[in-house]
């Protein structure tokens, strides 16, 4: 069986239009990516895929302490429980609706899926000139057991704007979910606009993460991931500066151990002039776990004067953990500054030294040193009640003692 | 406290300690002199266990326990302490961190209870005024974007928060101002007591003026080649090493 043949009977069930009949056709034909395609070599769906899930799913009432449990207490809370929109909050100068149609322009088979099968998720709009000033939480829960979600969110932020999001997505039983989350965003001029991605679900979760952002002049993305918990994470961060002064910034940590998967594949589009993007990647990988970072700079002709930073650092802790890390940079443009580095590497000898002779003993040290090599990434998260999450759950993932929030 | 027995050691089939003889008392304070590669930092490094360096031949003890059997952590529970003379830079572990750490994990070792956060860091506020450090220094990165002296003087804050019985400066006076070296000193002197010990090792005399030894021993090639007290670091300003080196080699000739 497999989740292929799950969704070909549920398809054969479902009153759908004809042109989201005809995606799904051509995506059955084809089925999901395969390693010999390009953008999936070193990930493989395989397993993920040879389980069997259940497509439409009700939704249970959650509870609150369940609820509060997961959530890092911001007032403004969006909450879905398998697809099913439970909680939108009231933010003045923000309209926050259930699912709408959209169209996306790609050619990936992951989010033909979400297109024909989506009929959850969120449509945000931020009129202009508007500053939410407390990050908007949204708590995607997966409740029933061996569920296959899609969420396909839309959000369009008005000119001069600002707003951030703080995403969770949790599975609540002990049995498997997988989630293929897609949200679009357009950004208009001036705006700034943040999202913070908190994948830490349970050992039997798996999620494919795409975000596409297209930029208008003058505005700022940022875009921050931490990966401590799923069993197979795939991120597809996708942006599109279409304007002079487009800032795109992606900082992410991924701290993996037993059978862990996660996969970052970012992609900068500089199709505009005097434009910057930064990216900086950190992982930690012990057990038998496994890491993979694509990272697709394109300039295009016109766009003079870009500042494209990437770097990707690893942290290989075990014998049998691995990583596969790939820049991708494709110039086109002559005046521009652009630089990538990938490091593998294992702990500072003189560090480990140094700590021990302050009478720090040798895993003690490791584990320490391993928390500071991975803190970087986290240093410039602006939400507070983020940096501090994504700190305890470093330093509980690495099982290192660190107290003072001095 | 430390006894030191025709120590040879050296790195990669290379001997660089060629029998080193030293005995340190609690309440004194060594000075260890002697010229680029002679073999000073060697030294301090097989002390407190780098394990790069491999030990060939005779014993060190310290307060009787065989010191070559400990891990360098042991060596730290049991009391020795190693101002680098390159101190780590460790980003990401603010300062109070990493003191925390290694007073729990000593206190681990030594089966006692861990000082709570909050008596550690009051215990942290007295030290830093002791040695004129400034606040907000406790939240910063270790050693991260430290000027020379700064790195210093975290050598010397660590020591104190770790009170160990034996300390080892390793060329602690390199690449600090007057200021600077005046500060670190009168931070070794305040700290100084009956129990414990302390080893100076330094290319210049002028440390010596602010933490004054009681006894100085001058390195050369592996070997301690002549034994003094104080008067010796000066009259070594005054002529520099040539001549003890040369009665020196005549002797091992």
């Amino acid at each position: 069986m497999g989740l292929i043949k799950n969704i070909k009977l549920y398809s054969e069930e479902i009153q759908i239009s004809a042109d989201k009949k005809e995606i799904l056709t051509s995506f059955l034909l084809n089925g999901f990516p395969t390693t010999k395609d390009e953008e999936w070599k070193y990930t493989s769906l395989k397993k993920v895929i040879a389980k069997e899930y259940r497509i439409e799913n009700k939704g249970k009432i959650i509870d609150s302490s369940v609820i509060e449990k997961y959530s890092l207490g911001f007032k403004n809370r969006i909450i879905f429980s398998d697809g099913k929109l439970i909680n939108t909050p009231t933010i003045k100068g923000v309209n926050i609706t259930g699912f709408s149609e959209f169209e996306s322009a790609t050619t990936d088979s992951i989010l033909q899926l979400n297109k024909a099968l989506s009929q959850n998720g969120f449509t945000i709009s931020v009129d202009k000139n508007t500053i939410v000033e407390n990050p908007i939480e949204i708590l995607f829960f997966s409740t029933t057991e061996n569920s296959f979600s899609q969420y396909r969110n839309q959000i369009s932020i008005g000119e001069n704007s600002e707003v951030k999001f703080v995403e969770r997505i949790q599975n609540l039983n002990s049995s498997s979910s997988f989630v293929n989350h897609f949200t679009q965003t357009n950004c208009a001029k001036n705006t700034k606009v943040e999202f913070n991605k908190i994948q830490n679900n349970t050992a039997e979760s798996q999620l494919i993460d795409t975000v596409n952002v297209y930029q208008d002049q003058d505005s700022t993305c940022n875009i921050n991931t931490l990966i401590f918990g799923g069993s197979f994470t795939r991120n597809n961060l996708n942006f599109e500066q279409n304007g002079s002064n487009c800032e795109s910034n992606m900082n992410g940590v991924s701290v993996l151990n037993d059978n862990q998967l996660a996969d970052n594949h970012t992609f900068v589009d500089h199709k505009s002039a005097h434009c910057r993007s930064n990216e900086m990647y950190k992982g930690v990988y012990l057990g038998h776990s496994k890491g993979v970072f694509n990272g697709k700079i394109m300039v295009r002709p016109n766009a003079q004067k870009i500042d494209a930073f990437q770097s990707n650092n690893n942290l290989l802790l075990s014998d049998t953990s691995s990583i596969d890390s790939k820049p991708q940079l494709e110039i086109y443009a002559d005046d521009v500054k652009c630089s990538h580095g990938c490091t593998i590497g294992q702990l500072d000898d003189d560090a480990l030294f140094y700590m021990r002779s302050r009478g720090i003993g040798i895993e003690e040290a490791k584990a320490i040193l391993t928390y500071a090599f991975a803190f970087e990434a986290i240093e410039n998260i602006s939400a507070k009640q983020v940096k501090t999450l994504a700190k305890n759950l470093l330093a509980q993932k690495l099982n290192v003692d660190l107290d003072f929030s001095l | 406290m430390l006894q030191i027995k025709e120590l040879k050691a050296g790195i990669e089939s290379n001997q660089i300690l060629k029998g080193i003889n030293l005995e340190v008392k609690a309440g004194e304070i060594h000075a260890i002199m002697g010229p680029n590669g002679s073999g000073k930092s060697t030294l301090s490094a097989v002390i407190s266990g780098k394990e790069e360096y491999e030990v060939e031949g005779g014993s060190i003890t310290f307060d009787g326990k065989d010191l070559l059997e400990l891990d360098p952590e042991e060596r730290a529970h049991n009391g020795i302490f190693l101002s680098f003379q390159y101190p780590v830079e460790i980003p990401g572990i603010s300062v109070s961190n990493f003191i925390k750490s290694s007073i729990t994990e000593r206190r681990k070792a030594q089966r006692l209870e861990a000082i709570p956060s909050k008596d550690l860091l009051k215990m942290m506020r007295e030290k830093m005024e002791l040695l004129s450090i400034k606040k907000g220094y406790l939240s910063r990165n270790m050693n991260e974007g430290f000027s020379g002296g700064e790195k210093k003087r975290n050598e010397i804050f660590q020591m104190s928060m770790l009170e160990p019985k034996l300390a080892i400066l390793d060329e602690t006076d390199s690449g600090l101002d007057i200021d600077a070296l005046r500060i670190v000193a009168n931070g070794v002197n305040k700290l100084r007591s009956v129990d414990n010990a302390t080893i100076v090792i330094t290319h210049y005399q002028r440390l010596l003026d602010y933490i004054i030894p009681d006894f100085v021993h001058v390195l050369h090639n592996g070997r301690i080649i002549k034994s003094g007290g104080k008067e010796l670091a000066l009259e070594l300003e005054e002529k520099g090493y040539d001549w003890i080196i040369k009665e020196a080699d005549k002797k091992w000739a």
